[in-house]
């Protein structure tokens, strides 16, 4: 589809200024080449800008269309680095075809408002006008592909849902304007000075953006890092917090959640039991019942968190979530300074109480094997309504079943069973 | 006295000002709205990128001044002296009545006026003289290019001259900092002079053009800097697990990290250098955490157990690489005897032994401050380096917490 956009938009237009073309073509691939990834889509917006900028230029100069240009520019950016890396070339093709049909929808456009346009001061708001226009064009194309794409490929529809698609349009028509009024600009001052302090400004904004991405990784890794370091101490909650922050994952986007909520569970999920880790590891490691000291001492990590983590702004949502993670959705259960006896947490945190109930139980311990999926399942269900959330369990349910996966040991259906295979290794063998 | 001597300041220049404006050839009225532009723009504050600057828009209303006031006839030198002498003394004014930062507001005021007037000044003296020549866009990008220049190095080194008093902070640190924070400067400035070039030809158009890139690169100043802010908060937090869990000691961390940070500015550190310092403080004794295990208790520990066992979890952290290294080596010593210093332990590990060995004597041993000195100067040149031993001395006797020996 997008070859025959392609094609065709070079039989019915005009060649652009490729003098004009080239350099814009670059900062184009540029940009989508080193496209940092930020949550609200900044650096895909930020294309947009140079290929208005370009559109309007080309579209406006006598003698040369957008057309074409803006299709072969904008099917130029879906080449990354990965794909080149590991020599995947069917998902930069299907991308190539739906960028260029994009471009080539905004090329039309501006070709049709601003062909042979004198420009001057006097029609900037014309120039407006159509490069708005045609910059919603190219991101509705574009999202339109894109949902179809992964409909038909992947057969499901988790992209970003609708509500979040006015914001992105609002920040691609913007960046489009911005665009459109730089290549104006650029027209009627005829300088190429300008050109270098906008691309200047960019690109010292945009290495700010990188180093941004980076530290907001590292922040990430540095708390994983933690946890792990810390769990180690224990073979049996090893890899625990990765596996709840799986789990949370799974009931989030079952239960809908949006970009912002996802990353906040999944936040969640991985400092859930960061105060656990300052209790001492003999009580951790204990086996059978706690005595009732011991008891209150492991229902204090659930403020601990809040202790350690008071003073990181940022993390206050997840933490309150996080130590809120013990609360029974009938309001029993124990949780942080916020939880309140007798109401039920916030649905984040019932995410996350299932999930950590769930890893428990299909995870070995000292003092008993790991438990089947079926048991683990059933007994969630049981506490349904009671301890767990029910839509939380039901999600969560059919999470799992999609994954086809299945977690904790196939046959250990009861919590006796378990204990005495713990006890006696030779049964497992004899039965 | 200080505001004395800074009023004395302002109102000599604002007198240069009231001076230039009788010189300049400008219209009043374009003086007194770039007057205007240069104070509102110098109360909006963007967020410094990296090592804690906090400069204003007003940097791209002084860059895009001598643009504005310039035509092909040359360039209102007066004019533009006049604009940033009387703007930044009403701006001076209104801080200094607002009661912000008093001990860095004349230092700022004189650095940003000598920084604007140098800036002009090359400016017109280049786009008329050596440059006239050049034709179209060279004719602009080259005076303001080296104008530029002019205008960082003059920061740059009054940065690191004008402090007034404050003493703790060495020039090369004061210097190198304000280097790291160009990026912001660079594109402040930038953001001027395309509302200069633009203004000429498109008039008031020039400023959403001129805007919008900028505003891309202000939103992601912002960003890196609370993201920043969040990682130094969450690394904090985590080196606090030890003490949380009663393995630590109370605020040992803490001190540590404000006694070593406050060492490497004061001996010169880069700002890079200066935040590892600070995250290998905060995290040096993070390795406590493995205290409780029931075989460590058994078989006892050595510091270089422990320096290990920090290390590895710091290591967990890419970002941390390096800080992981320094906390490794932070028992090492300076030099064993009969040997030369091991050029493999880094200055920030000798730093952190310092300072850590410092602050243990005096809050966990009891000794008084002048002991605990008298102890680390008994260890120079051997356990600890002396250079860092004899900055500790400095910045103590700075501080009034010693009475400072004559000799």
């Amino acid at each position: 589809m997008g070859m025959i956009a392609l094609i065709s938009s070079f039989l019915f237009s005009a060649e652009p200024d490729w003098g004009f073309w080239l350099p814009f073509a670059v900062l184009f691939v540029l940009i989508e080449f080193f496209a940092v990834e930020v949550n609200d889509r900044l650096l895909q917006s930020s294309s947009v800008m140079v290929l208005m900028s370009a559109g309007v230029i080309l579209a406006i100069l006598p003698g040369s269309d957008a057309l074409f240009g803006l299709a072969l520019m904008a099917g130029l950016g879906p080449l990354t680095p990965a794909d080149f890396k590991e020599r995947r070339w069917f998902q930069p093709l299907a991308n190539f075809g739906q960028f260029a049909l994009a471009g080539a929808v905004a090329g039309l456009i501006l070709d049709l408002n601003l062909d042979g346009l004198a420009v001057s001061t006097d029609s900037l708001v014309h120039v407006l006008i159509a490069s708005s226009v045609a910059a919603f064009a190219y991101a509705a194309v574009q999202t339109v592909l894109i949902r179809r794409a992964v409909k038909t490929v992947y057969g499901r529809d988790n992209l970003e849902p609708w509500s979040q698609m006015p914001a992105l349009f609002t920040g691609q028509v913007t960046m489009g304007i911005i665009g459109g009024l730089i290549g104006a600009a650029f027209l009627i001052a005829d300088r190429e000075a300008i050109i270098v302090f906008i691309v200047g400004v960019y690109a010292i904004g945009h290495l700010s953006l990188y180093a941004f991405a980076q530290l907001r990784d590292s922040h990430l890794g540095s708390i994983r890092g933690f946890v792990k370091t810390l769990e180690a101490k224990d073979m049996y909650t090893r890899g625990h917090t990765e596996r709840v922050a799986v789990f949370a994952q799974m009931i989030g986007e079952e239960l809908k959640f949006t970009g912002t909520q996802l990353e906040t569970v999944r936040w969640a999920a991985l400092i859930h039991d960061l105060g656990k880790l300052a209790v001492p590891t003999e009580l951790i490691r204990k086996r059978g019942r706690l005595e009732d000291e011991e008891y209150a001492e492991m229902k204090a990590h659930a403020q601990l968190v809040e202790e350690i983590l008071a003073e990181v702004d940022f993390l206050q949502p997840m933490v309150e979530i996080a130590s809120n993670h013990h609360g029974g959705f009938d309001g029993g259960g124990y949780g942080g300074i916020s939880h309140d006896e007798g109401r039920s947490p916030s649905l984040e945190a019932c995410i996350i109480a299932a999930a950590d109930a769930f890893d428990a139980m299909t995870s070995a311990r000292s003092y008993r094997m790991a438990l089947s999926q079926q048991y683990a399942i059933a007994e969630l269900r049981r506490n349904s309504g009671a301890q767990f959330h029910p839509e939380v369990v039901d999600a969560f349910e059919k999470a799992l079943s999609k994954t086809g996966r299945r977690w904790g040991a196939p046959h250990v259906d009861d919590e006796e069973m378990a204990r005495r295979l713990a006890e006696d290794p030779e049964l497992s063998v004899r039965g | 006295m200080l505001s004395v001597t800074s009023w004395a300041y302002v109102v000599v220049i604002a007198a240069i000002g009231l001076y230039a404006a009788t010189l300049a050839s400008s219209d009043l009225s374009i003086i007194l709205t770039a007057v205007t532009a240069l104070v509102v723009a110098s109360m909006v504050r963007v967020a410094a990128s990296n090592a804690g600057h906090r400069f204003t828009t007003g940097l791209a209303v002084a860059a895009a001044v001598p643009m504005v006031l310039g035509s092909d006839l040359g360039v209102d030198l007066a004019g533009a002296i006049a604009i940033y002498a009387i703007g930044l003394a009403i701006v001076w004014t209104i801080r200094y009545l607002r009661g912000e930062g008093h001990a860095d507001l004349l230092p700022t005021l004189v650095r940003r006026f000598a920084g604007y007037v140098v800036f002009a000044t090359s400016y017109a003296a280049l786009r008329v003289g050596t440059f006239a020549e050049l034709s179209g866009d060279w004719r602009d990008l080259f005076p303001f290019g080296v104008a530029l220049a002019a205008w960082i190095g003059v920061e740059v080194i009054l940065r690191a001259v004008l402090v007034f008093g404050k003493r703790e902070l060495s020039r090369s640190y004061l210097a190198r900092s304000m280097i790291h924070d160009m990026n912001v400067f660079l594109g402040l400035a930038m953001t001027g002079a395309l509302f200069g070039e633009l203004w000429p030809e498109i008039g008031w158009w020039a400023l959403p053009i001129a805007l919008l890139p900028y505003s891309f690169a202000h939103l992601a100043f912002r960003r890196f800097q609370e993201t920043k802010i969040t990682y130094k908060q969450t690394i904090r937090a985590l080196a606090r697990i030890p003490e949380v869990s009663g393995l630590g000691t109370d605020g040992h961390a803490d001190r540590t990290t404000e006694l070593a940070t406050a060492i490497g500015k004061e001996i010169g550190l880069g700002p890079v250098q200066v935040e590892d310092v600070e995250y290998a403080g905060l995290m040096h004794d993070i390795g406590r955490v493995s205290l409780n295990e029931p075989q460590i208790l058994r078989m006892g520990y050595s510091d270089d157990d422990l320096a290990r066992w920090s290390s590895e979890i710091i290591a967990e952290s890419p970002y941390l690489s390096r800080v992981a290294t320094h906390v490794r080596h932070q028992y090492e010593p300076y030099r064993k005897p009969g040997e030369q210093t091991d050029p493999d332990v880094p200055m920030v590990s000798r730093i952190i032994k310092v300072a850590a060995a410092y602050d243990w004597q005096v809050h966990q041993d009891g000794l008084s401050p002048l002991q605990a000195l008298e102890n680390l100067h008994a260890g120079a040149a051997y356990e600890y380096d002396p250079e860092i031993v004899a900055s500790l001395r400095r910045l103590l006797e700075s501080r009034g917490v010693l009475t400072p020996v004559r000799v």
